[in-house]
């Protein structure tokens, strides 16, 4: 009777599988991000829905593919008249539900952004003034002052499609939630089913303007949140094709021993150790500097090295990442000194042994430990005794807007917004920006200030690049930070997988998440 | 007292019990650090966007304004949008519970379907190879955490023997239409015998690796109880009376044994909805405890209230269908509760 019962249960799960099969299926991305995904583009402000944005909607223009700066995009072309900007939108673009996309709609989405004060809004506040369309493929932007980095500012501006927002609008609420479920845009793929916590599915739209690749993906599967073990163990299986940026160095590792091939993508990202300028002994250069010759980027090198291929960082020269404006790649990259740490050491007028340092890393990112144990180690040699605290990321954004209280280090990376040098030194260094995470060395420096507040208004290619070389340097010597390393995020993309963005440096753009073009990714035909 | 007086009477108590949670778990909420309009906005907003949304959210308020403001809300079933997901709080939590519900529901029929009969088995054995290798086998359920269970599963029944998907709760090739949430339900009312299948398929492995803590704990507790029962009176009575072991056994040791197993059961089925985190994570399971953890770490104050309110429901819904069930296997706490 057992063997039976054992018999009928054991047909029973055989049926369950073999029922449960999934049928053939057409080519599809698979790929995973961290949660939460928001597809309303007037609220994107990570990485998953700078991904989620590119794919679902167009901007008048595109960070330079190869190259840095922008490219046109939606608009043909543009002229500066004063503090107007001028754009020609392309004549042939409509949006996936059949309108033509207007200069009405640019004025729109503006609006609507701007309106709902959140996600990108920020990087327009008190910028424009106002913006109007003057014909139907004609646009102006007006703006309250002259300002620099507009054009690159302007990637973060997706364009929707205004008739169908309107149609979809409740109490004047901007359709805000209705867009937070659906997408109103023109770009290369449209929403199937989104849930933000768990996935959303999208579907190739096929009168899109711009070409695809060949093998395209003509459904996209975008989940969130995804265990490392989990996503090493799809790819095994051959059900997960591009995984995200944010697993531990060993299982980028394994996968690329099981086969994948690993990318990385320079977004214009610095690892940065900040230092707490407003908090003794670190309100002084000379700690200051010694804590900076001290530090072992050697090692700290050696940390992100996935294998001998492949690495998620390159040692800096400055606070500002390659191929921005300011970038000079000519001068030498920082490396370890203890003499001169020694010697500024002596110049502090702060005691090491009775200041203490308190090291900060984000409880959600476990391997930056390595970083701040190895701090520990190295400081210990300059008598400093360091403290390392795990602090949970809501924890330490509270905490970071208390300057005299705030950790003396914490090491997060940050990326820059837009292409311009601007979206990343303003928001880190200028005195006037509120105290977040991103300004959390509180350095104040007139003479910073005034080359960032010029930075904004000089339009000339050149002079912009003296400028920011001269903030550069500025920073090199005050040290508000320890500039650890540019990230290169690392992607495992399965074999038979194509990331063409990013396998081929012509075609890779210079911001961070830009790259994930669905329609540049080769997929297998799925079995 | 009839049993749906004592259930009344336990569902009003219920009722005070929520709302005590609901007012310590919504100051608990604004004590954790982090200014939660920030955190949504993002290091870049402008301090009058943070001011805006503060006053959004009735930040600005004192908290006993708040918590009127947010019971109001909440009468009028209204728990306002989650800055975490930007959709309206219900309709996360009507989202996930029942894809939690539907794990821990599963999980729980396993413990009770495995647990029970393993413990009685042992009991049965005592001191022989089945008794023996059960306590090592349940012993190592109970000590390693579901997590552990949920790696290894993977590793084992889906990654090296391909039989078991790994994420999800449906193949992607298949669509339901949501009716309950609960896949197993919504398939069979669609007439889909395939894709229930493929929601079940989905649901071993999570349910199991959730289970498998609980198996163990009902396997020891039953084993130990059984034995204990096993010594009295009553049962010896009949062996001595010569009914058959298995009669003996099922009747008049495992029945009496079942009470504390049953209670303890009740507690962690219970539990599990709040501790499905990590197996929800690996298995990218859409539930509940994934949107509470992210909500915690997003300082989604409503948010938080909500889902903390569902699961403290949750688990007094399941205390009163234990204390009842214990009752009815009991007549004796059945009638001391009514004063005889």
């Amino acid at each position: 009777m057992p063997t039976k019962k054992y018999m009928i249960m054991g047909t029973a799960l055989l049926a369950t599988a073999a029922l449960a099969a999934p049928a053939a299926a057409d080519r599809i991305l698979r790929i995973d991000e961290v949660a939460v995904g928001e597809i309303d583009p007037a609220k994107a402000t990570d990485y998953a829905d700078t991904i989620l944005a590119i794919n679902l909607y167009d901007t008048l223009v595109y960070p330079n593919q190869g190259g840095s700066g922008v490219q046109p995009h939606l608009a043909t072309e543009w002229a500066i008249d004063g503090s107007a900007y001028i754009f020609t939108l392309r004549d042939d673009v409509t949006f996936n539900s059949g309108n033509p996309l207007t200069a009405a709609d640019v004025v729109y989405s503006f609006e609507r952004m701007m309106a709902l004060g959140q996600g990108n809004s920020s990087l327009f506040d008190g910028v424009v003034d106002s913006v109007e369309a003057t014909g139907d493929n004609t646009v102006v932007f007006n703006l309250s002052s002259p300002f620099a980095p507009f054009l690159a500012t302007l990637v973060r501006m997706p364009i929707v499609d205004m008739a169908t927002v309107q149609a979809n609008e409740v109490d004047g609420d901007w359709a805000s939630s209705w867009m937070s479920q659906n997408s109103a845009g023109s770009g290369p793929y449209v929403i199937v089913s989104h849930d933000p916590q768990t996935e959303t599915v999208l579907a190739y739209e096929p009168d899109y303007f711009l070409e695809p690749v060949d093998g395209y993906p003509e459904t996209v599967r975008m989940s969130y949140g995804l265990e490392p073990a989990t996503v090493r163990a799809l790819m095994g299986r051959g059900e997960h094709d591009i995984s995200s940026q944010w697993m531990p160095p060993e299982v980028y590792a394994g996968l690329a021993e099981d086969g994948a091939t690993l990318v990385t993508e320079a977004g214009l990202t610095g690892e940065y150790f900040k230092l707490n300028t407003q908090r003794p002994p670190l309100d002084d250069v000379h700690c200051r500097r010694a804590l900076a010759y001290a530090f072992d980027y050697a090692t700290m090198a050696q940390l992100t090295q996935i294998n001998d291929d492949t690495s998620t960082g390159v040692p800096m020269s400055g606070a500002i990442p390659m191929g921005m404006v300011g970038f000079d790649p000519d001068l030498p990259v920082f490396a370890q000194d203890m003499a001169l740490a020694q010697a500024e050491l002596e110049q502090c007028a702060y005691d090491p042994a009775e200041n203490p340092l308190d090291v900060v890393f984000i409880a959600e990112t476990p391997a930056r430990e390595r970083g701040a144990l190895m701090m520990q180690a190295i400081y210990s040699q300059l008598g400093f005794d360091v403290e390392i605290t795990r602090t949970p990321w809501a924890l330490l954004t509270e905490q970071v807007t208390a300057p005299p209280t705030a950790p003396h280090v914490v090491e997060i990376a940050i990326g820059a917004a837009s292409p311009d040098t601007d979206s990343l030194l303003y928001a880190m260094y200028h005195s006037s920006q509120p105290p977040t995470w991103i300004s959390s060395s509180y350095y104040a420096n007139p003479e910073l200030d005034a080359l960032l507040d010029q930075g904004r208004v000089e339009t000339d290619p050149s002079a912009r690049q003296e400028i920011y070389a001269k903030a550069n340097a500025i920073l090199a010597e005050a040290v508000p930070d320890i500039f650890a390393y540019e990230l290169q995020s690392p992607f495992a993309v399965r074999e038979g997988v194509t990331y063409h963005n990013l396998a081929d440096p012509s075609r890779t753009y210079p911001t961070a998440g830009f790259n994930m073009r669905f329609a540049d990714v080769s997929v297998p035909e799925s079995e | 007292m009839t049993i749906l007086r004592r259930l009344l009477w336990r569902l009003g108590a219920s009722l005070i019990v929520l709302a005590g949670v609901s007012m310590l778990i919504f100051l608990i909420a604004r004590i954790i650090p982090g200014d939660p309009a920030r955190i949504a906005l993002g290091p870049r907003a402008t301090e009058d966007q943070v001011a805006q949304m503060r006053e959004a959210l009735n930040l600005d308020e004192p908290i006993v304004v708040q918590y009127a403001l947010f019971m109001g809300d909440l009468v009028r079933g209204d728990l306002g949008i989650s800055l975490y997901s930007n959709r309206p709080v219900m309709t996360d939590l009507a989202e996930y519970l029942p894809a939690s519900l539907e794990l821990v529901l599963l999980s729980g029929l396993m413990m009770v379907a495995l647990g029970l009969p393993l413990g009685a088995i042992s009991a049965r054995y005592r001191g022989r190879w089945p008794d023996n290798l059960l306590r090592v086998i349940t012993l190592l359920a109970v000590s390693a955490p579901a997590f552990v269970w949920a790696i290894g599963l993977v590793l084992v029944f889906a990654y090296i023997l391909p039989l078991f998907p790994i994420t999800g709760r449906l193949s992607d090739t298949m669509e339901i239409p949501r009716l309950t949430g609960f896949l197993l339900v919504d398939t069979l009312a669609a007439g889909r015998l395939d894709a229930f299948a493929s929601a079940l398929h989905h649901l071993i492995l999570p349910a199991f690796a959730l289970a498998l803590s609980g198996i163990g704990q009902a396997a020891r507790l039953t084993r130990s109880n059984m034995i204990a029962t096993y010594d009295t009176p009553a049962v010896e009575m009949a062996q001595a009376y010569g009914f058959p072991e298995g009669r003996v056994a099922r009747r008049y040791a495992f029945k009496p044994s079942l009470i504390p197993s049953l209670t303890i059961i009740g507690l962690d089925f219970a539990a599990l909805l709040g501790n499905a985190f990590l197996v929800e994570l690996i298995f990218a399971w859409p539930g509940l405890s994934r949107y509470g953890v992210g909500v915690i770490l997003q300082k989604d104050l409503n948010a938080i209230v909500g889902t903390v309110l569902i699961i403290s429901a949750t688990f007094l819904i399941a205390n009163i269908i234990v204390d009842i069930l214990v009752s009815v296997l009991n007549p004796r706490i059945r009638l001391s509760e009514d004063g005889l």
